[in-house]
């Protein structure tokens, strides 16, 4: 089995057609997107007893928070592991520990401890996202040089698209195994536990790297290389060494947080700035319609930048950012409700092209050799922000709130220090220059560069 | 496009359009 994963055997034979492989990297990116669904279980969970012993939303809260930081954590110390063995033996891991992750879960609801379903789905099942995340990668972009960023946005487009599975599926199954005594999370957790496994599997066993050199027919590589498309290699340690690592890294971690707080919020927050006229079921149509830009975003923007450049596309996200935050609270005191709801979704199919571009932004920065490990350092830019998001909203909306503040206007502080933040975002893209040559890997063989 | 081709692109597009179409149901009962 082990050499069944190497990456040797993965190698796609002459002719292959390289259309076979995105959705290999789908069918991991759209599993592991049931992170961002992961409140469905919010509910039941403080139910599972019937008592006052039950679990709070706050507790529960813990799940989806440590789950992101594991897979900042696991992407970053494994991404040099997951480059060098190739991506179906960070496949077949990140299905392992995902799928384990819910079993092990199940079996802490079962016997009622908190800390056994953190360890599974938090930590376990963190550490398959992290994986499974920047598994395809470097793979997508070896087998699209000519189309880079729409590539990687195709697969990273499944993160966002694996909730809009996940939320719907798992309420269902909870419904069906839901009994007198029971909530049906045990049965939810171990069913989509193997689910998951084995469409993990698919992505797993169908994904293959091309042979090195390999290029698409008729595609000849730009004689003069774009302004900040390196054709050098950067090795992932040398990476972290260059001043441009930190400023993509704010980048992200910037443009995450303003995207996260809201959408964490997006269900009360359109309620209390239009309240009497949005009701609960609209305003979860409202974050329906914000998942569905989220994912939209990630191919679109990923595939806008092969064509404007992956600086532009990061100028627009916070520039248009920086706007649209500070219109937001002039949409609430005009009461157009359209209008904040537009301003949203644009900003949540920024939140979404994000995600999707930075991995051809980091491989024109530093190359293809090191991509997959690189980004996977980066991804605690994620992690940092997942935090950062939720509290910055929460905690500034209650302080108003306790002062007085009333709650329709109780966002518009809130807005502002996103708008901030975007601003900051700009700033930190505005610096990104071309990669200095004395961080370049010397001995880069042709072989390496592809 | 090969069987092979079809099949695994069907394996991943019918959950996601799924998905979608559940979503898009959610969406609607903010015009109403």
């Amino acid at each position: 089995m082990s050499s069944f994963l190497d990456k040797s055997h993965t190698i796609a034979p002459p002719g292959y057609n390289r259309f076979l492989v995105p959705p290999a990297a789908l069918a991991v990116h759209l599993s592991i997107g049931q992170a961002y669904a992961i409140s469905t279980f919010n509910l039941p969970m403080t139910k599972l007893l019937g008592t006052t012993e039950d679990w709070s939303l706050l507790q529960i809260g813990l799940l989806f928070q440590v789950a992101i930081a594991f897979l900042g954590i696991s992407a970053a110390v494994f991404g040099r592991w997951v480059e060098e063995g190739g991506p179906r033996r960070a496949m077949f891991t990140a299905a392992l520990c995902f799928s384990s992750g819910f079993m092990v879960s199940a079996f802490g609801v079962w016997v009622h401890q908190l800390w056994i379903v953190v360890l599974g789905y938090g930590v376990l099942g963190g550490c398959g996202l992290g994986l499974g995340y920047i598994s395809p990668v470097s793979t997508l972009m070896k087998w699209f040089p000519d189309r880079p960023g729409m590539a990687t946005g195709m697969a990273i487009m499944g993160f966002g698209g694996g909730a809009l599975i996940a939320a719907p599926l798992s309420v269902a199954l909870m419904a069906y195994f839901k009994t007198a005594t029971s909530q049906g999370v045990i049965e939810t957790m171990l069913v989509m536990g193997a689910l998951y496994f084995v469409y993990m599997m698919i992505g797993a066993f169908t994904v293959k790297v091309p042979e090195p050199g390999w290029r698409p027919a008729g595609w000849v590589p730009p004689a003069v290389p774009k302004k900040l498309v390196t054709s050098a290699q950067v090795d992932v340690n040398e990476a972290m060494r260059a001043r441009q690592f930190y400023l993509l890294w704010g980048v992200l971690c910037l443009n995450v947080t303003a995207g996260i707080g809201v959408l964490s919020q997006a269900s009360p927050m359109i309620q209390e700035m239009f309240p009497g006229r949005v009701t609960a079921a609209a305003a979860g149509g409202f974050v329906g319609l914000l998942s569905l830009f989220n994912m939209v975003g990630r191919f679109f923007w990923a595939s806008t930048s092969d064509y404007i450049g992956r600086r532009n596309t990061y100028m627009i996200f916070f520039a248009l950012g920086v706007v649209l935050y500070l219109a937001v609270p002039t949409t609430g005191q005009i009461g157009s409700i359209p209008l904040f709801v537009l301003g949203f979704a644009i900003i949540l199919s920024m939140y979404g092209g994000g995600f999707a571009t930075i991995p051809a932004y980091l491989r024109d920065m530093f190359g293809t050799m090191h991509v997959g490990a690189i980004h996977g350092r980066l991804l605690t830019a994620w992690s940092v922000a997942g935090v950062a998001g939720p509290f910055l909203v929460n905690y500034i909306r209650q302080y108003q709130i306790d002062h007085g503040v009333a709650k329709a206007d109780a966002y518009t502080i809130t807005m502002y220090i996103m708008a901030a933040l975007l601003a900051v975002g700009f700033a930190c893209n505005y610096f990104v220059t071309a990669v200095n040559a004395r961080h370049h890997f010397r001995n880069a063989a042709p072989s390496a560069a592809e | 496009m090969t069987p092979k081709m079809i099949a695994l692109w069907l394996i991943v597009g019918i959950p996601l359009a799924f998905g979608i179409e559940q979503t898009l149901e959610k969406v609607a009962t903010l015009f109403y």
